[in-house]
């Protein structure tokens, strides 16, 4: 992991511009930002599951997973979901505009370790953008891996993010289950609540790797689910947040027992989950 | 290892001698006293040295060093907002304030005010990042402590793997004598200081420092340790009830916080008046209840049985684990000043004393 | 006459628990007790020492009852019941749900104050009380001292030391003497021009931490976790390590408890850096007795005047 320009001034933002920005959702937004500093874009790199922090100065930093994959390094991509302070600011700003970037912080997922199986991701809502990252990685080496699958799932068809890209994920091999809570006109997927569509699926867990994000009590049962599915806890990853600051392991904030999200996470396998105290 | 340090060089200052000791230090740097208040002549606070003006090392100063290092507010960078010169689109510029970290001497403090500064050590520059304000202050920082003249009934730095002669975070130590100090230095940089400040102690003196600092070292030998208590956290965690129970009558400020030598929680946010602005960090609590808030509603220690909790396991449990030692000095200052008498040593005891988990 | 056990004996089958005071580790601190095993009344103690005021566990620690749960007992001294009463006023506290045990009150020790009226200096081992003092032992003796000595600021200027509302009472205690003038302190204050009451307040309040010890000790500071003074949205006090800082969230502080504030002083005992600042509460104290002859936690159904905007609400 790259973190060389961020040792001497790990407070100091690098400073990005707004490219593009969509809509994902009524909540939701993507924005696309490229590094002011070309000297920064030449030697910025990062792994997939990796984090950054953005600012909007003047009102604060907020953490978000890096969106886009490594491989695709025309900008950096991040989904944010308008919740608080910081993201509301966030959703306020325009193309053109310029944010903060601290960027890469946190660890990715085990990458290498992954090669040569199965994946499978499964998703709810927002928590398809770390998803996002490592499955389009996978996909621009898609020769590394085995069958990749993805159930995604959200309320309604309408809070499902990267719709736009649904059919070249499909074109790239990926068996794409789709689903929302209720029957909807005009949908053509599945309909159930993730969980549900996982037993469905059922998908074998055999040399086959899980990585799941979502809302906390999706991930609850996609956890059972898993392991009712035979699933151990070294094959299952997960992402988690918390409240973040220094997101550099200092301000003591988001830690879980012992761990700090910001810097031993936001991935986390099964197993490292399992040693955490009750404290999620 | 504290007797080995003892090679490097010795003084000795009378009583009399002393004020002109410290008008000879602060013209070397900043130099940092306990002094009482004026309007309070019992309470002690470090304060910035003047000529003239009273010291006080028999008291404990009421809150800690740890503002010459790590300043409760502190600017972290500045920023300023502007249509850009080539299009409509704001842009903004930041600029690093340049703050010129300055020399400082702190003298008089005592050893657990010194062991405050090796738990923010490990914390800020021997984790995985380096903290680039407090390193340029703690590289031209001296600590001059003084063993400790007694301990009241809140102190417990024997029950924390220290003593009240412990040298570790000082610079120089000094040990009161029979009219006066004998000062050793301990580091380097604690033997440049020293060069040429004071005459040597005489043959008796530095045999009576040494029966002192013995003695004083040997005053705590009986103290039992909150190390084998402190094991007992992983399977407490759980046991709800418990924490519960003893953080009844907490009131979630944070005064044990901010009077902390060792605490070290900070919170990072802007400040703006629209155009230009500064981030600020600034001191936070983890007793607090915004402190792990999240914007989605989500608070993951909602009460203040799960943020004491949190206190407990931080200073007695996962520093421990991550660097060896406990990030508690034993001052005792969380106990002495907490509105009800919250006892953070009661409570680690009682973690080992019942094998019973409640529900 | 019944004594402080004997009266809780006397009232237990009515309480799920009783709030009381029961020794810490140092002789001159008792801290806040939860009784809830009828064994452990034998535990609560009475005596000037009882400074925390209990009733500030009641609207943050003890906010829900749960079905069919009898009382809370809770022992308190006048100004102690004064909280209480401001509480009920203000709907936070149901006054069906409180057993209230009034303790008058002789007034409350300072522990600063008796360390520095002391001339030993041993660590103190034990403490006793008399009438109107205080004796302190300790490896170099015993020591007495006159308690007018020794006592806290608010309880010199308290004007209700004898509880305003309880249920039963402790009757072999004797509350002290009010003061012909309550709001001197206030008055000695304002006697002084306006510069030298602004450089008081700045030399005051530089030492403040922005703990917030005083408002989590405040029984009425309900919204504490929660509280404008820690907003970002809409933000009115920066984290700026500034005195301007520090006087502004003591000014929402003060306003806020305006016509509220019952006097209790905790704010003032609570405060690590031992600022005054109960003053700024009991001058508001004493504008809402000028402007309505209103004092907050004396009457459990009257209206606090600044509760509403609305005049038919409050009558003003």
């Amino acid at each position: 992991m790259t973190r060389t320009w961020l040792k001497d001034q790990p407070y100091r933002p690098h400073m990005a511009v707004i490219r593009d920005i969509i809509e994902e959702t009524p909540a939701i937004r993507t924005f696309r930002l490229t590094w002011k500093d070309p000297a920064v874009s030449a030697t910025f790199s990062f792994q997939p599951g990796q984090v950054g922090q953005i600012s909007v100065f003047g009102v604060g930093e907020s953490t978000f997973v890096i969106n886009s994959p490594p491989t695709r390094r025309e900008y950096l991509q991040f989904s944010i979901m308008r919740t608080g302070e910081v993201t509301r600011a966030l959703h306020q700003l325009n193309v053109g505009d310029t944010v903060g970037v601290r960027a890469p912080l946190g660890n990715s997922f085990p990458y290498a370790t992954m090669k040569g199986r199965d994946i499978l991701f499964i998703g709810g809502g927002i928590g398809m953008a770390p998803l996002r990252t490592l499955l389009l990685t996978m996909i621009d080496n898609r020769a590394d891996f085995g069958e990749i699958m993805v159930i995604y799932g959200a309320r309604t068809p309408e809070d499902l993010c990267y719709r736009y890209e649904f059919d070249a994920w499909r074109a790239a091999g990926v068996n794409l289950v789709l689903t929302v809570d209720r029957e909807v006109p005009g949908w053509t997927e599945r309909v159930g609540f993730v969980p549900t569509i996982l037993a469905e699926e059922a998908p074998n867990p055999y040399n086959r790797v899980a990585i799941t994000c979502g809302p906390p009590i999706m991930i609850k049962f996609v956890l059972a689910g898993l392991k009712e599915l035979g699933y151990e806890d070294e094959q299952i990853y997960t992402t988690l947040e918390r409240r973040m600051k220094c997101g550099i392991g200092l301000c003591g904030r988001c830690n879980i027992g012992g761990t700090y999200v910001c810097v031993d996470g936001p991935v986390f396998s099964g197993k490292a989950l399992r040693a955490m105290p009750p404290e999620l | 290892m504290e007797r080995e340090t003892a090679m490097k060089s010795a003084s000795f200052v009378s009583h009399a001698d002393l004020p002109g000791l410290l008008v000879r230090l602060a013209e070397k740097a900043e130099l940092w006293v306990p002094a009482p208040e004026d309007t309070a002549p019992h309470r002690v606070t470090f304060k910035p040295f003047q000529a003239g003006m009273a010291i006080d090392v028999q008291r404990l100063p009421v809150s800690s060093a740890k503002k010459l290092l790590f300043p409760q507010g502190e600017e972290l960078l500045r920023f300023r907002t502007d249509k850009s010169a080539s299009d409509a689109a704001m842009e903004t510029v930041l600029s690093e304030k340049t703050t010129e970290a300055r020399p400082t001497i702190l003298f008089g403090c005592r050893p657990c005010d010194a062991r405050g500064f090796v738990v923010f050590d490990r914390a800020f520059l021997q984790g995985p990042s380096v903290d680039p304000y407090y390193k340029a202050r703690r590289d031209i920082n001296l600590v001059v402590s003084m063993v400790c003249p007694g301990p009241d009934a809140a102190c417990f730095c024997g029950a924390v793997g220290s003593h009240p002669a412990d040298t570790q975070g000082s610079d120089v130590q000094m040990i009161p004598v029979s009219g006066g100090f004998v000062l050793h230095a301990l580091t380097d940089k604690g033997q440049e200081l020293m060069e040429n400040l004071a005459s040597a102690p005489s043959q008796a003196q530095e045999q009576e420092a040494r029966q002192v600092w013995e003695s004083v070292r040997r005053s705590v030998e009986n103290v039992a340790s909150l190390k084998d208590s402190a094991r007992h956290f992983p399977k407490r965690f759980a046991d709800t009830a418990f924490w519960r129970f003893h953080t009844e009558r907490c009131l979630s400020c944070g005064v044990c916080t901010f009077l902390c030598p060792t605490c070290y929680c900070f919170t990072i946010t802007d400040e703006t008046d629209g155009v230009q602005g500064q981030r600020l960090r600034s001191w936070d609590a983890c007793m607090f209840h915004h402190f792990t808030q999240e914007a989605s509603g989500h608070n993951p220690r909602p009460t203040k049985a799960e943020r004491f909790r949190n206190r407990v396991g931080h200073k007695f449990s996962y520093f421990l684990e991550k660097h060896g030692q406990f990030a508690c000095c034993g001052c005792g200052r969380c106990l002495r000043h907490c509105p009800v008498s919250m006892d953070i040593r009661a409570i680690v005891q009682a973690m080992g004393e019942t094998e019973e988990v409640h529900d | 006459m019944n004594t402080l056990k004997t009266l809780v004996e006397s009232i237990w089958d009515q309480v799920d628990m009783v709030l009381g005071w029961h020794p810490g580790y140092d002789p001159l601190r008792p801290v806040p007790a939860f009784v809830r095993d009828r064994k452990d009344i034998a535990s609560l103690i009475w005596n000037p020492l009882c400074a925390p005021n209990l009733s500030v566990y009641l609207a943050k620690s003890f906010k829900t009852p749960a079905h069919g749960e009898k009382k809370i007992g809770i022992l308190a001294k006048g100004c102690d019941s004064r909280s209480l009463t401001a509480l009920i006023q203000e709907g936070l506290v149901d006054r069906h749900r409180l057993l209230i045990i009034g303790l008058p009150c002789p007034g409350t020790v300072d522990p600063e104050a008796v360390k520095s009226a002391r001339t030993q200096s041993g660590p103190i081992t034990g403490v006793s009380f008399g009438d109107g003092w205080v004796e302190l032992m300790c490896s170099d003796g015993v020591e007495r001292l006159p308690l007018d000595q020794v006592l806290a600021r608010r309880c010199q200027r308290c004007r209700h030391p004898h509880p305003v509302l309880y249920d039963v009472l402790l009757e072999d205690a004797m509350p002290r003497p009010v003061p012909k003038d309550p709001f001197a302190h206030v008055l000695a204050l304002e006697e002084q021009p306006l510069e030298a009451r602004r450089a008081f307040w700045l030399k005051e309040l530089e030492r403040c931490l922005r703990c917030y010890a005083c408002r989590n000790a405040c029984p009425l500071c309900v919204c504490q976790d929660q509280c404008l003074a820690e907003s970002r949205t809409p933000k009115w006090v920066t984290q700026k390590d500034t005195v301007a800082d520090k006087f502004l969230f003591h000014m929402i502080h003060t306003l806020h408890l305006a016509g509220r504030c019952t006097e209790c002083g905790e704010c003032e005992r609570v405060c690590p850096m031992k600022i005054p600042i109960g003053l700024l509460k009991e001058k508001t104290a004493q504008i809402a007795m000028e402007l309505w002859n209103y004092e907050s936690g004396t009457d459990p159904v009257a209206r606090p005047p600044l509760l509403s905007y609305d005049a038919s609400v409050t009558g003003l």
